[in-house]
């Protein structure tokens, strides 16, 4: 299971919260460039098509791949409660032979994606993933290479953190505290939930430029 | 009489007693409009207000000194503020009515007897007096020596430029307290608001997003596009193979026959360009593509849509693995064209001859390599489904010991089976679809069939029968060979007895041949033996 939360922010201030994220996390930041897949199951794998993720991650020396599955989020009163979204996961490590794999098995290739940008990795209270990234599409099939951003100025921020069954409480508070340290660049949500843009972002993230205008990391 | 702010409380708290005290003894009244005007009572009631106003404020400061807390400036501020406020409206209501009235102190005692006349007095004490004159001086400066009545003219004109002057700095620092954002003395209280428009944008950016990020939306690409490109990235150079990409997109059915035509398709639509393709194009395995991982060739599956790229896996030995996966990066690395050209180069060094018949011409005449790789093993695989069927032969014969060089040509002009001069000329005449057909017919489920699409070419004259060299080696394997082969074979993949079915035949390309050498070019079929 892990803990979701989405928000959007301006290109024109990512830098600003990469300082900021850099301030509250205390780790250098790790690139992220990954291609993803999204795989459907075809009609000979049941009824309701089931979605796989591949994802290669093409920031490494060697492309390394993963695989995903993202279940249904929790529901019910304590999930409407809770600020952040909880859902089952499923991830793994494969092979690079995952993608012939799953064609085989009867996935097809429902689209495909390309992420680029950079994530804090770090601990406070429970493990944090902050990513932020542009989502990009390709013109043509596997086109790496030609990717433009599909919005080009607005990035995606997502924040998860693994949870357990009994413990997804605690995660989702921690969760929750962490995104309170960044209200002043960017509103976080659960995925599917709109937010808008903070208006006074400008304000903060110049007078985040502007104090660590002297700090090279 | 001056009341000083300081005093005003005490004196007026002295005013109302004095008043009060010196009516009843004498006779005269006070006018009863000045006593109106004056109030007693309400002047009373606020002065004691006031009063108690002041001490609270006074205690609220020396909590916060015991307790070493901040006061909070902007209440101590209010309060402030208010009992100011209160204190000059009592002072200016007492100053109305102060002309009628003289203060005299009730209370002399040695305490304050030195103090009293200066307090009471008019008189300037010095240093007030020398401040006074020295003002006044400055202020009558340059017009001491005009008439009065000038100098206050002058004096109405100055004052009247202070005034002005103080208006426009008054309107100066309002405006820019708006500017700002700063309000009147209350801190900011303008949020600054995007545009409407701004804001549409900007929704509607998140919207498009997050919807992709979440959902896909925005990354589909249409059906008539997913074609996979020429040059692949690295990291799915290895991954993927022609086949793969041609079959496993979204918008496919998923059904058999739409893998064929959908397929078949694809297959024309990258039909390289040098490429004399003769008929119907053949399915070109080297777009940089088809050159699997030669070391973990997947299994191929007799109903694997797959298989028919599966035959360009390494064979099982090692050696072979790592020389065709040598060899194949090399491959990769050159331009399409190139590629072709080497493909053919190898293809016909292999002694490709023990192909079927209408692959041999091709090799020879089509520029266009890439369906090389692939008619080979089907053809192979077809006729040794057409020689098992007929001829019953138990013995299956593995690709790359049919391409074992032209030193196997020989025997293959000697070939004459029936079953193989009935496939010679049915590949010599019958267009492809029949020949599609026909091997549908022999082999049932092999999903190799859409893949295979012949280009040949009429009337050619074989120099060497493929089917012939085919024969000889099946006919030059002895009794005991079988179990040679079963012994040689690295990778079986099931029985090897089964061959009698034709979905097993493919399996037959496994098997080494103990006189020949191994051709690093031709991949092993890895199948299993599934109907």
């Amino acid at each position: 299971m892990e803990c979701v939360v989405q928000g959007i922010i301006e290109t024109q201030h990512v830098e600003a919260l990469q300082i900021l994220l850099q301030g509250l996390c205390g780790v250098p930041k790790d690139r992220v460039r990954v291609h993803e897949f999204c795989l459907k199951s075809g009609p000979n794998l049941g009824v309701v098509p089931s979605e796989v993720r591949l994802l290669c991650d093409l920031a490494q020396p060697t492309p390394t791949w993963t695989v995903r599955h993202a279940g249904g989020a929790m529901r019910g009163a304590g999930a409407e409660q809770l600020s952040v979204l909880v859902r089952s996961v499923v991830e793994s490590k494969v092979s690079n032979n995952a993608l012939r794999f799953f064609y085989a098995v009867g996935y097809k290739l429902d689209h495909e994606l390309l992420k680029i940008g950079f994530a804090f990795r770090f601990q406070r209270v429970v493990p944090i993933t902050v990513t932020v990234t542009s989502a990009n599409r390709m013109p043509r099939l596997h086109a790496i290479d030609d990717a433009v951003p599909l919005t080009p100025g607005i990035q995606l921020v997502e924040i998860t953190a693994p949870a357990a069954g009994d413990n997804y409480n605690e995660v989702a508070a921690a969760v929750s505290s962490f995104c309170e340290y960044l209200v002043p660049l960017l509103h976080l949500s659960k995925p599917g939930v709109s937010t808008g843009i903070v208006p006074t972002a400008a304000a903060a993230a110049s007078s985040l430029l502007s104090n660590s205008g002297g700090k090279a990391i | 009489m001056e009341a000083d702010g300081g005093a005003a409380p005490s004196q007026g708290q002295l005013a109302p007693p004095a008043v009060e005290a010196v009516a009843p003894p004498k006779v005269e009244r006070l006018n009863p409009v000045v006593q109106q005007q004056l109030n007693l009572e309400s002047v009373k009631t606020r002065a004691l207000g006031l009063y108690k106003t002041i001490s609270h404020i006074l205690e609220d400061f020396e909590a916060f000194a015991r307790s070493n807390t901040t006061p909070k400036w902007q209440d101590a501020l209010g309060q402030f503020s208010m009992v100011s406020m209160d204190l000059f409206n009592i002072v200016e209501d007492i100053k109305n009515v102060s002309k009628a009235f003289v203060v005299y102190p009730r209370n002399v005692n040695a305490e304050n007897a030195t103090i009293l006349p200066v307090m009471l007095s008019s008189k300037l004490l010095p240093e007030m007096e020398a401040e006074d004159t020295t003002k006044r001086e400055q202020l009558l400066l340059g017009i001491s020596g005009l008439p009065v009545h000038m100098q206050i003219e002058k004096l109405k004109t100055r004052i009247d430029m202070i005034g002005a002057a103080c208006e426009a700095a008054e309107k100066v620092i309002s405006d820019c307290r708006k500017a700002y954002g700063l309000g009147s003395r209350q801190g900011p209280t303008l949020v600054p608001t995007l545009d409407k428009v701004q804001a549409a944008k900007i929704q509607e950016q998140e919207n498009l997003l997050r919807a992709a990020v979440n959902f896909g939306e925005g990354f589909r690409i249409p059906i008539d596009q997913r074609q996979l490109p020429t040059s692949l990235p690295s990291h799915l150079a290895d991954v993927l193979s022609f086949g793969d990409g041609a079959q496993n997109l979204g918008d496919n059915a998923g059904a058999y026959g739409k893998n064929t035509s959908s397929f078949s398709s694809n297959q024309g639509v990258l039909q390289t360009a040098g490429g004399q393709l003769i008929g119907r194009s053949v399915p070109s395995p080297s777009n940089a593509v088809s050159f699997d991982n030669a070391s973990t060739p997947p299994m191929a599956y007799a109903n694997s849509p797959r298989s028919g790229t599966n035959i360009m896996n390494t064979p099982s030995p090692q050696q072979q693995v790592q020389q065709q996966q040598q060899q194949r990066q090399k491959i990769l690395q050159l331009p399409h064209q190139q590629q072709l050209l080497v493909q053919q180069q190898l293809r016909q060094s292999s002694a490709a001859g023990v192909l079927g018949q209408g692959v041999m011409s091709q090799l020879h005449d089509l520029t266009g390599q890439t369906q090389q790789k692939l008619q080979q093993p089907m053809l192979q695989q077809q006729f040794q489904n057409r020689q098992l069927q007929t001829s019953h032969m138990p013995h299956n014969i593995a690709q790359n010991q049919i391409n074992q060089g032209s030193q196997l040509r020989s025997h293959i002009n000697q070939f004459s089976g029936s079953a193989n001069s009935a496939l010679f000329n049915a590949a010599q005449s019958s267009p492809n679809s029949q020949m599609i057909t026909n091997m549908s017919a022999s082999m049932q489920s092999q999903s190799l069939l859409p893949r295979i699409q012949f280009g040949l070419t009429g009337g050619h004259t074989q120099r060497n029968h493929p089917s012939q060299m085919l024969n000889d080696q099946m006919f030059g394997m002895g009794p005991s060979n079988p179990a040679n082969m079963i012994a040689m074979q690295q990778q079986q993949q099931g029985g090897f007895g089964n061959i009698s079915t034709h979905t097993q035949n493919l399996q037959s390309g496994m098997v080494n041949l103990p006189n020949t050498t191994q051709n690093p070019n031709f991949p092993q079929q890895r199948q299993q033996n599934q109907s």
